[in-house]
C-alpha cells in the first residue's frame, strides 16, 4: 500500500490535466454537434422530444468507464503483460476474426460487433486492438535488440503486424491498417532498426501505392482496362478525392468540402460555440465523430484548434518523455507505441478534415463520439501513466 | 548504450512529430486566416436562401366597378436540388404523389442551372397532394410548397379573349424581357389585355431572405421584403351587357345548327358607346378556359383549343368579314354626299339590274317596286344599291368607307386586330397577284417595272394618269381578274367582293352614323388604377376624326336603319318590342363554297344614340335571323329589359 502511495505521487499531472480539458471540450462540441436544430414553426421540428444531451450522456458514460479502465491500468505490473503476449495476440485476431463473421455493417464495411440483449453493446475490436498489437509488437521487439539491422530481420516483424493487419483491411478498414503499419514503423524506429532502411521502406511504400493507384485510374481512363487493386471502388475514391474535392462537389467530394467550409468560415475567433452555420445547419457530415475537429475550427476558429492541438501537443511529448525514462526497453517500446497511436490518429483525423489527407474512418483520441476508441485510448493512457509511475529518475 | 540510443532516437522522434504539427497549423492558418472570406461566402451559398413571395397580378374590374378577374391563393410545389445522391428516388416519389411523370420532372432539374434555386413543378396543387407531401416530409429532401397568388375568374370563361391569358413565361420571352427584371417561372400576360398591360399588372415581387438546414429546411428568419401588388385595370366593359352578348352568341350557335346550319359555330358581337368609342362588350365564340391554359395541358387539351377548326384562341371581334348589306349606308352616303342622287329619288326594282348583259338579282326576286333611299335601306333593296354605286363610282364610296375608319385598324388595347379591306383597283390587284400562273406573273413584273420608269420619268399630271390608265390596259391584257371593272363596283355596293371589316370597326362605323359622323378611337381601358387607390392612368375618349358627311345626310341613314325594324317590312321587323326605339340593318356575307356569314349591326336609342352594336354568327345564314336576336340581348342588357330573344324570327335577309 505505502509502495502504492509513492508510486501514485509520481503521476504525470500536466499529462492528465491536458487528457482531462481534451475530454470536457470534446464532450461540449459533441453536444453542439448533436443538438436538435431549431427549426422554424415552417417545417416541422425534427425529433421532438427527443433528449438533446443523449450523445453528451451516452460519451460521459464511456469516459467513465474508460476511466475505469485506466485506474486499472494503474495497479497492474506492465512487465507481468510479457507474461500474456501469447494470449493477447491471438485474442486479437480471433475478435478480429469474429467481426468479419458476426460484423453489423455501418456505410458497407463491417466494423462493429453487437452483444447483449437487443444487442445495445456494439463495439469496434479494431480500436481494442491497436491497443493489444501495441503490446503485443512491443514485446517482440524487446526480445529483438540489435537484431533489427537487415532487412530480413524486419521481415519477421512485417509479418507479426502483417495478419491482424490484414484482418482488418478485410473488413475493409484501410485507415485502421495504415494505423497500424504506422506504429509499426514508431515502434521500429525507437526499437533500433536503421532509419535508412525504414525511410526507404516507407518511401518505397507509398511510392508504389501512389503508382498503383495511379496507374489504375489511368488505365481505366486511358486504356479501358482494369488494373486489380486491393481495395474497393469507394474507398480508393475517398483515398484520392482530397486532391481535387470539386469534381464531385455532392458525391465523394461532399464531406471534404464541406469539413473545410466549416473551418475556413470560423476565421480566427470563430462563429461562437453553438452558433457554426455549417453545424446547426448540418451540412458538416459525420459532425460528432470523424469530422469533428471542423466543428471545433468552425465554431472555435484558429485560436480553438490551435490550442486543441496544443493540448494533443502536450500530451504527445509527455508521452515522448515517459518513453525516453521508462525503467526498460518493454516500457519504453510500449509508450512509443501508445504515443504513435495517438500522432497517427491525430495527424489523419484533423489531416482529413483540413483536406490534407484522405477521408478514412478515424476517430480524433479523447474527442470524437464512440465508446470503443474512448475505452481504448484512456486504457493506453493509463498504461502510459503506469509506466510513469514505475521510471527510474524523477521527471520534471 | 542502450538508453542513449532510445532517448537519441526518441528526439528526432520528437521533431518528426513538431514538424507534422506546424504542418497542421499552418494549414489550418492558411485556411482560417488567409482564406476565410472564400470559405464564408460558400458557407453562405450553402445557408442563404431568398425565396420569392410573388406579387398578385392587378386586378380588373368592369365600368360599374364588378369584379371581372381577381387573384386566388393556390398551392404550388416546387423542387430544389440539394445535390444529394438520393435525389432519384425524391423525384420518384413525387412524381407519384403529382401523378406525373418523373422523366419530366428529372428534365426540368437538370434544365435549372443554379443549384439551390427551386423549380416549380406544379400549380393549383389540391389539398390532398400538400397533406400526402407533407406526411412525407422527411422523404422529401429539397420538395417546398408555397402559396402564391394565381390568377381567379369570377365569371369563368367571361371575357376570356378581351383578357387573355397568364401563364409560365416562355423561354423567348424570357430573352426578350430579361431587362425588365423577368425570370424563369414568372407568370406572364400571353393574350389580349394581359398582354398589353403586362407593365401595369405585374406588379413587383417580393422576397424572404431564410437560413436553412442541409435539406433546405428554414432554420432562420431573416428579413422580410413584402411584394408590392400590380395595379388595377377598370374596363370600359359592362358585365351585363358582355354577358348576355357571349350566352346570346353560344346559343344563336345551337339555334343555326339545329336549322342545318351545320358549320355555325363562331361568331362575335361588339358593343360601343357612340358618345366615347368606350367599348361595352366585346365577345367572340367559341372561348377558351384561361385556368387551363395557365397551367400544364395535356397533349389532348392542347389540341382541343390549339388545332380545333373552330380555333377559340381567335377574338373574332377582331377578325373581318364580308359585311354584306350592312355596307349600304357608305354607298348611301356616298350618293348623297356627292349630290349623285337625293332622298327623294325613286327608281323602280323590277328584281334585277342589267349591266353589260350581265344580270344582277335582288334578293326578292319580284322586285321592290318604287324605292327611295330610306325605302332601299329599309328593305335593303339590291338593285337600288347596284345602280347607286355604279353612278357613285368606287372612288367615291371607299372614301366615306375610309372616312368611317373601315379598311385600318382602330388601334385598340388588344394584339392580333385585322385592318380589313376596302375595295379598289389596288386592293383588287393585290389580292388577286398570288392567283396567277407564273408566265402571268412574269408578264405582270415587267409591266410593272416599265411603268415605274416611265412614271419616273413623266412631268405633268396629265401625263401620269394617261399612263396610269394604259398601264391598266396592259393588266388587263394579261388577265381580266388585275383589272378593276364595274362588275366590281356592283357587288361591293351591296357588301359583297373583296369588302372585309372588322366586327368592331363595324361597331364603331355604326357608332359614327349614330352620333353625328365623329369617329372615336375604341378603348377597353377607363382606368389604370395603383394599390392603394390612386388613378396612375385615365383614358379619355380619342376622336381620330370628324367625317365629312353632313348632318342631313346621316339624318337619312338614320331614318332608312330605324325603318328596318319596323313592320311591315322591314327585315329586322319583329325584333326589339318594347325597346327604347331602335336602328339597325341586317346583312349577309356571302362566303363561297358556304353557308353565308350572318351580320347584324344597330343603334339605340334612335333619337339620341347611346350604343351601338354589331354582331357577326359565321355561316348562319340571314344576318337577321341570326345575328339579330345577339343585338336585341345586348340591348336588352343595356336597357336593363328583359331578354326576349329566345324566339327566332325568319327574316328574308
Amino acid at each position: 500500500m505505502l509502495e502504492q502511495n509513492i508510486l501514485f505521487k509520481k503521476l504525470d499531472r500536466t499529462l492528465l490535466i491536458a487528457i482531462t480539458i481534451i475530454i470536457l471540450l470534446g464532450l461540449v462540441i459533441i453536444y453542439s454537434a448533436t443538438k436538435p436544430s431549431g427549426l422554424l414553426p415552417v417545417a416541422e421540428a425534427l425529433s421532438t422530444g427527443d433528449d438533446p444531451f443523449a450523445y453528451v450522456k451516452k460519451q460521459m458514460f464511456f469516459v467513465l468507464f474508460g476511466i475505469g479502465m485506466m485506474i486499472m491500468m494503474l495497479y497492474i505490473q506492465y512487465e507481468d503483460l510479457l507474461k500474456h503476449v501469447k494470449f493477447l495476440y491471438v485474442l486479437n485476431l480471433i475478435i478480429l476474426g469474429a467481426v468479419l463473421i458476426v460484423g453489423d455493417s455501418t456505410l458497407g464495411a463491417q466494423r462493429w460487433i453487437a452483444i447483449g440483449p437487443n444487442q445495445i453493446f456494439r463495439f469496434q475490436p479494431s480500436e481494442f486492438s491497436k491497443l493489444l498489437i501495441i503490446i503485443c509488437f512491443a514485446a517482440y521487439l524487446n526480445s529483438r535488440s540489435n537484431m533489427l539491422n537487415r532487412l530480413r530481420d524486419l521481415l519477421p516483424c512485417f509479418v507479426y503486424i502483417g495478419v491482424p493487419a490484414l484482418l482488418i483491411l478485410m473488413q475493409p478498414d484501410l485507415g485502421t491498417a495504415l494505423v497500424f503499419l504506422a506504429i509499426m514503423f514508431g515502434m521500429l524506429f525507437i526499437a533500433g532498426a536503421r532509419p535508412w532502411l525504414l525511410s526507404g521502406i516507407i518511401a518505397g511504400g507509398i511510392g508504389t501505392a501512389s503508382l498503383w493507384i495511379w496507374a489504375h485510374f489511368w488505365l481505366a481512363a486511358n486504356r479501358g482496362f482494369e488494373l486489380w487493386i486491393p481495395i474497393k471502388d469507394y474507398q480508393l475514391k475517398r483515398l484520392v478525392i482530397f486532391l481535387d474535392p470539386w469534381q464531385e462537389p455532392f458525391d465523394a467530394g461532399y464531406n471534404v468540402i464541406q469539413s473545410q467550409i466549416a473551418i475556413g468560415q470560423g476565421g480566427f475567433w470563430g462563429r461562437g460555440l453553438f452558433n457554426g452555420s455549417q453545424t446547426y445547419g448540418d451540412f458538416l457530415p459525420f459532425q460528432k465523430n470523424d469530422f469533428i475537429f471542423s466543428v471545433v475550427g468552425e465554431e472555435l476558429g484558429f485560436i480553438g484548434a490551435f490550442l486543441l492541438l496544443v493540448l494533443f501537443f502536450v500530451v504527445i511529448y509527455r508521452g515522448i518523455l515517459i518513453a525516453i525514462n521508462a525503467r526498460d526497453r518493454f516500457g519504453s517500446l510500449l509508450a512509443t507505441g501508445i504515443v504513435s497511436m495517438l500522432v497517427v490518429h491525430v495527424l489523419i483525423n484533423v489531416g482529413m478534415n483540413i483536406g490534407i489527407m484522405p477521408v478514412t474512418g478515424i476517430p480524433l483520441p479523447m474527442f470524437s463520439y464512440g465508446g470503443s476508441s474512448m475505452i481504448t485510448n484512456l486504457t493506453a493512457l493509463g498504461l502510459l501513466l503506469n509506466i510513469n509511475m514505475r521510471r527510474k529518475k524523477i521527471l520534471f | 548504450m542502450e538508453r542513449n540510443l532510445i532517448e537519441k532516437r526518441m528526439h528526432i522522434y520528437l521533431y518528426i512529430v513538431v514538424i507534422l504539427f506546424l504542418i497542421l497549423v499552418s494549414r489550418l492558418a492558411y485556411m482560417q486566416l488567409l482564406q476565410n472570406d472564400k470559405f464564408s461566402t460558400l458557407a453562405r451559398e450553402n445557408r442563404m436562401r431568398l425565396i420569392t413571395i410573388t406579387a398578385p397580378r392587378g386586378e380588373v374590374f368592369d365600368r360599374n366597378g364588378i369584379k371581372l378577374v381577381g387573384n386566388q391563393p393556390v398551392y404550388t410545389v416546387s423542387l430544389v436540388n440539394l445535390g444529394r445522391k438520393d435525389m432519384g428516388g425524391v423525384v420518384q416519389r413525387l412524381a407519384g404523389i403529382l401523378g406525373t411523370d418523373a422523366q419530366e420532372i428529372q428534365q426540368k432539374i437538370d434544365q435549372q442551372e443554379r443549384l439551390y434555386e427551386p423549380v416549380k413543378l406544379a400549380t393549383r396543387v389540391s389539398e390532398e397532394i400538400v397533406i400526402k407531401i407533407e406526411e412525407q416530409r422527411l422523404e422529401l429532401p429539397g420538395v417546398e410548397i408555397d402559396i402564391e397568388p394565381l390568377r381567379e375568374y369570377p365569371n369563368g370563361n367571361m371575357l376570356a379573349h378581351v383578357m387573355g391569358y397568364v401563364r409560365e413565361i416562355n423561354p423567348e420571352q424570357l430573352a426578350e424581357n430579361k431587362d425588365n427584371g423577368y425570370k424563369s417561372g414568372d407568370r406572364f400576360g400571353q393574350s389580349g389585355l394581359e398582354y398589353t398591360y403586362e407593365q401595369y399588372l405585374r406588379g413587383r415581387d417580393g422576397g424572404r431572405q431564410v437560413e436553412v438546414d442541409s435539406k433546405a429546411r428554414p432554420v432562420r428568419d431573416l428579413g422580410v421584403l413584402g411584394p408590392v401588388p400590380g395595379n388595377n385595370l377598370m374596363l370600359t366593359i359592362d358585365h351585363k351587357v358582355q354577358k348576355a352578348a357571349e350566352e346570346a352568341l353560344a346559343r344563336s350557335s345551337q339555334e343555326a345548327l339545329r336549322q342545318g346550319y351545320g358549320e355555325a359555330r363562331a361568331g362575335a358581337a361588339v358593343a360601343i358607346d357612340v358618345r366615347s368609342g368606350a367599348v361595352l362588350a366585346m365577345a367572340s365564340y367559341p372561348g377558351f378556359d384561361p385556368v387551363k391554359l395557365s397551367g400544364v395541358l395535356s397533349q389532348k387539351e392542347y389540341n382541343e383549343v390549339f388545332n380545333s377548326p373552330w380555333n377559340p384562341m381567335l377574338n373574332r371581334a377582331l377578325l373581318s368579314y364580308a359585311p354584306g348589306s350592312t355596307f349600304k349606308m357608305i354607298v348611301a352616303m356616298a350618293g348623297l354626299e356627292t349630290a349623285t342622287i337625293t332622298p327623294q329619288t325613286i327608281i323602280s326594282d323590277p328584281g334585277y339590274f342589267i349591266w353589260d348583259n350581265h344580270r344582277y338579282n335582288d334578293w326578292k326576286l319580284s322586285g321592290h317596286g318604287q324605292v327611295d333611299m330610306v325605302k332601299a335601306i329599309k328593305v335593303s333593296c339590291n338593285t337600288y344599291f347596284y345602280q347607286l354605286g355604279l353612278k357613285v363610282g368606287i372612288d367615291n364610296i371607299a372614301k366615306i368607307a375610309r372616312e368611317f375608319g373601315l379598311g385600318e385598324k382602330t388601334g385598340i388595347e388588344l394584339p392580333g386586330e385585322y385592318s380589313g379591306v376596302v375595295p379598289g383597283p389596288p386592293s383588287k390587284f393585290q389580292l388577286r397577284k398570288p392567283y396567277l400562273s407564273s408566265e402571268g406573273l412574269r408578264k405582270v413584273e415587267e409591266i410593272e417595272q416599265r411603268y415605274e420608269d416611265l412614271m419616273n420619268k413623266a412631268t405633268g399630271e396629265e401625263e401620269k394618269k394617261q399612263l396610269l390608265d394604259k398601264k391598266a390596259k396592259d393588266l388587263l391584257a394579261v388577265n381580266w381578274e388585275l383589272a378593276w371593272h364595274d362588275y366590281d363596283t356592283i357587288i361591293t355596293s351591296i357588301g359583297q367582293g373583296d369588302s372585309s371589316y372588322t366586327i368592331l370597326g363595324m361597331a364603331n362605323y355604326v357608332a359614327a352614323i349614330a352620333n353625328g359622323g365623329i369617329l372615336y378611337k375604341p378603348y377597353l381601358v377607363q382606368k389604370v388604377i395603383d394599390p392603394s387607390g390612386n388613378v396612375i392612368e385615365e383614358n379619355q375618349p380619342v376622336v381620330v376624326r370628324h367625317t365629312s358627311v353632313s348632318p342631313e345626310t346621316l339624318a337619312v341613314v338614320r331614318e332608312g336603319m330605324r325603318e328596318v325594324v319596323l313592320p311591315p317590312n322591314g327585315t329586322a321587323h319583329g325584333f326589339f318590342t318594347g325597346f327604347p326605339p331602335v336602328a339597325a340593318k341586317t346583312g349577309t356575307g356571302e362566303v363561297f363554297g358556304h353557308d353565308n356569314h350572318a351580320q347584324f349591326v344597330a343603334f339605340a336609342p334612335y333619337a339620341q344614340p347611346e350604343i351601338a352594336v354589331a354582331v357577326v354568327m359565321e355561316f348562319a345564314g340571314h344576318g337577321g335571323a341570326m345575328a339579330g336576336p345577339v343585338a336585341e340581348s345586348m340591348l336588352a342588357a343595356y336597357f336593363g329589359l328583359t331578354d326576349l330573344s329566345t324566339t327566332y324570327i325568319n327574316t328574308p335577309e
